[in-house]
């Protein structure tokens, strides 16, 4: 019979565990979410030889079995809990063969536990390049294991590993340091008050914060009432263990591996200090900011135009095509024109994640979160809130998921407030379109005004994000305790492929994702503006013939007046109506309204959802933005979308907090109600205010 | 294509996009509880 084995992907962020996952399981893999908390679990099953199959799990990265991040204690509960049904039957350590040195520390806490365990040594197709060469039969001697030198790029020595694997019975147990040497008389004597208990195991218990209510847990807390040391004596022993580990791990390296200097780094290093450089470094940031959002407008405006003219002849088109009737209405003033309101964005949206994934995948990134620390921190952040808010920029759903890593607790929650306020992709939509109608498109120093309004739009939420943070860094009183540590991956040429997947999922998730929700509202929206209860929308042609009866008017704006009767006395006019005294201080006409509350379903519905009230009864089939410049204002006259409101709008959406999924999210990472409702209503307000003092400062 | 079939073809584009809809608010409900992994597909949108 078959039997399964559980293996256990254990290592540092980075060195490669994913990618070895993927190669072992294929795609025999389903993600889902460790009970109770939100760190991400991966696991697969892989074949191997003689019908065995081993069931593989991707545990988060971890430095060190000294847990200091959530993710961590993933990690360490697992490996303590003899009774969790995952509980590895076979360790799997991967690590990166340029940071072996560093990677190495955790695999000698892992073979303390007795655990059998493999060494995976990964990115081999890097050895030549960086002159590094390894005395692998010394390796697995010194370290006791058994090593496969693998590289997922160039799917090398994955067989290998599979048959180490199905092999697990043969790999030594024995530790690779003796911990009680650093302390003979405290360990002999935890020994003897827990015979049964591996050494090792004791002294995480005694050591750690984490939350033990899963391990055998009798035993377990009779050790954690076995404090005989002070807590400096504790700290002053784990520095010792750690050195011990490191003179272990500098020994076998000293003979098992060689590095031919001369032959890699100096690019690295001379690159590294300029992009991290106190000053270029943020100039070369901001330049590099500048080309894109430049690259955005400039390269996309081609194709959206021909999108938007496109859509505005196909709904002309199928108007000629099918017989008058209602669901030719719906099509050509509902589904299509809403559908163009979502198509007109793939453009944009393509290039910027192009550009972003780019700068990640070329190791760019990376220097940016060391440069931002520095920044930051002032600022109650940490470098690495630079990537929850970069990532901002796609949607702050996965922002917000992606500050797990940050260590310290309060800078996790204050990046979590402050992350939406960053542009996510749906508010570019608004911003695109809106900054089209009231930007002019003249040029300064050869850059476009739109694209610098964009990029201070960019610029603004980002401002806002890190100056709340201060704030709120000054009004929190949580105390805990700062990490930071940073991976520098070396310089890449980005993989096409990656760049293409990351830039190909982006668009489908915004499409697909947002496409549904746009297409179901504006059906529902037309319907809305296409039929209305009562007299005055039934009875709207002689109502109106009536009113009009002694001005001359030509059929066409006898026809224009009427469609706008019916409009204002629809479903949706009465909705609007009722809501306008609220927006008409910002410059928002009803429609306006009815777009602003349909879009906190989605921000991006909001384009959608006007392109589809202004074309019901419109006759003439336009391009959204000709139709949207051609609205008059009903107070003030004078254009809807002029300056003074379309600065309004664009402040409003950049501080609104309009998405019913963000809040949820936020429930769901901090686990109170507290902290999305306090966002909603702060960013609210906040936005009102700033949106009315706009207008009516520029009206 | 007569004016019962239009009508007919809107009210079921309707109850589609209203099903739509409620199925949504229903569905993610449950989604967030179980298995959402932190995909961009989750949630948002
Ligand atoms: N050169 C090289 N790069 C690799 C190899 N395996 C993974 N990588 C890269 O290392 C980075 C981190 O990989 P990932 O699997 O996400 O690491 P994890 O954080 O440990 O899960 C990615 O950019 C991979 O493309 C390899 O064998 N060779
Ligand atoms: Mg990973």
């Amino acid at each position: 019979m078959s039997k399964q084995i559980n293996v256990a992907l254990i290592g540092n962020p980075n060195t490669g565990k994913t990618s070895v996952f993927n190669a072992l399981t294929g795609l025999n893999q389903k993600v889902g979410n460790y009970p109770g908390i939100t760190v991400e679990k991966k696991e697969g099953v892989c074949k191997l030889p003689r019908g065995v199959k081993a069931h593989i799990i991707d545990l988060p990265g971890t430095y060190s079995l000294n847990a200091s991040s959530l993710d961590e204690n993933v990690v360490i509960e697992l490996l303590l809990n003899k009774n969790d049904k995952d509980f590895p039957d076979l360790a799997v350590v991967v690590s990166d063969v340029e940071n072996l040195k560093r990677n190495l520390l955790l695999y000698t806490q892992i073979k303390d536990l007795e655990i059998p365990t493999i060494l995976v040594i990964n990115m081999a197709d890097r050895m030549a390049y960086k002159g590094i060469s390894l005395d692998l039969e010394y390796l697995e001697t010194h370290l006791k294991t058994k090593i496969a030198l693998v590289s997922t790029r160039k799917n090398q020595g994955i067989d290998k590993l599979k048959n180490l694997i199905s092999n697990y019975k043969d790999l030594s147990i024995s530790h690779c340091i003796d911990l009680s040497e650093i302390d003979p008389a405290y360990f002999k004597n935890l020994q003897s008050a827990f015979p049964n208990q591996l050494i090792y195991k004791l002294w995480l218990v005694i050591t750690q914060d984490v939350n033990f209510g899963k391990t055998d847990r009798n035993e377990i807390d009779a050790v954690a009432n076995f404090k005989t040391k002070s807590k400096n004596d504790l700290k002053r022993l784990q520095q010792k263990e750690t050195i011990k580990r490191y003179q272990f791990i500098n020994d076998v390296l000293k003979k098992g591996q060689t590095i031919d200097v001369a032959n890699a780094k100096d690019l690295r290093m001379r690159l590294d200090r300029v992009i991290t450089h106190k000053i270029w470094g943020y100039a070369i940031f901001f330049i590099i900011l500048l080309t894109i959002f430049q690259a955005i407008y400039d390269w996309s405006s081609v194709p959206m135009d021909f999108i938007d003219t496109t859509f505005a002849a196909f709904s002309e088109w199928t108007k000629n095509q099918l017989p008058n009737g209602a669901f030719t209405n719906l099509l050509t003033e509902g589904i299509i024109p809403g559908l163009g309101g979502i198509v007109i964005f793939i453009p944009q949206i393509a290039f910027l994640f192009l550009f972003i994934s780019v700068l990640e995948e070329s190791g760019y990134m990376s220097r940016v979160v060391f440069l931002m620390d520095r920044l930051m921190r002032r600022f109650g952040l940490s470098g690495k809130s630079i990537v929850p808010l970069i990532s901002g920029t796609a949607c702050a759903i996965p922002a917000i998921m992606a500050t797990r890593n940050i260590e310290n607790w309060k800078e996790r929650l204050i990046t979590i407030l402050v992350t939406p306020f960053i542009t996510c992709s749906a508010r570019l939509p608004v911003y695109l379109i809106i900054i089209s109608l009231v930007i002019p498109e003249g040029r300064f120093i050869g850059l476009s005004y739109q694209a610098l309004t964009l990029m201070f739009l960019y610029l603004l939420g980002f401002g806002t994000a890190v100056l709340s943070a201060y704030i709120l860094n000054k009004v929190l009183k949580i105390k805990s305790k700062t990490f930071f540590v940073v991976e520098m991956p070396n310089y890449k040429l980005p993989l096409l492929k990656n760049v293409a997947l990351t830039v190909l999922e982006k668009t489908k998730s915004f499409v697909f994702g947002a496409g549904k929700i746009i297409l179901a509202i504006s059906i529902i929206l037309w319907f809305l503006a296409s039929f209305g209860p009562g007299e005055n929308f039934n009875n709207a042609e002689e109502i109106t013939k009536k009113a009009y009866s002694t001005e001359n008017l030509t059929s066409e704006e006898l026809q224009q007046k009427i469609a706008s009767h019916k409009l204002e006395h629809s479903f949706i006019g009465i909705i609007g109506q009722a809501i306008e005294p609220a927006i008409s201080p910002l410059g928002y006409d009803w429609k306006i309204g009815i777009a602003i509350i349909s879009s906190f379903a989605a921000r991006e519905v909001f384009v959608g959802t006007l392109a589809t009230i202004y074309s019901v009864g419109n006759d003439d089939e336009d391009t959204i933005k000709n139709r949207m410049a051609g609205e008059v204002n009903p107070i003030l006259g004078g254009p809807l979308f002029n300056f003074a409101s379309g600065i309004s709008l664009l402040l409003f959406y950049a501080f609104a907090m309009q998405c019913m999924s963000t809040l949820a999210v936020v429930k769901r990472e901090t686990n109170t109600w507290k902290w999305p409702v306090l966002q909603l209503i702060i960013m609210s307000v906040f936005a009102y205010i700033v949106a009315l003092i706009a207008f009516q400062l520029l009206k | 294509m007569n004016t019962i079939i239009q009508n007919i073809l809107v009210v079921i584009a309707i109850i589609l996009a209203l099903g739509f809809f409620i199925k949504k608010l229903f569905l993610k409900n449950q989604k967030s509880k179980k298995e959402c992994g932190g995909g961009d597909n989750c949630g948002c949108h």
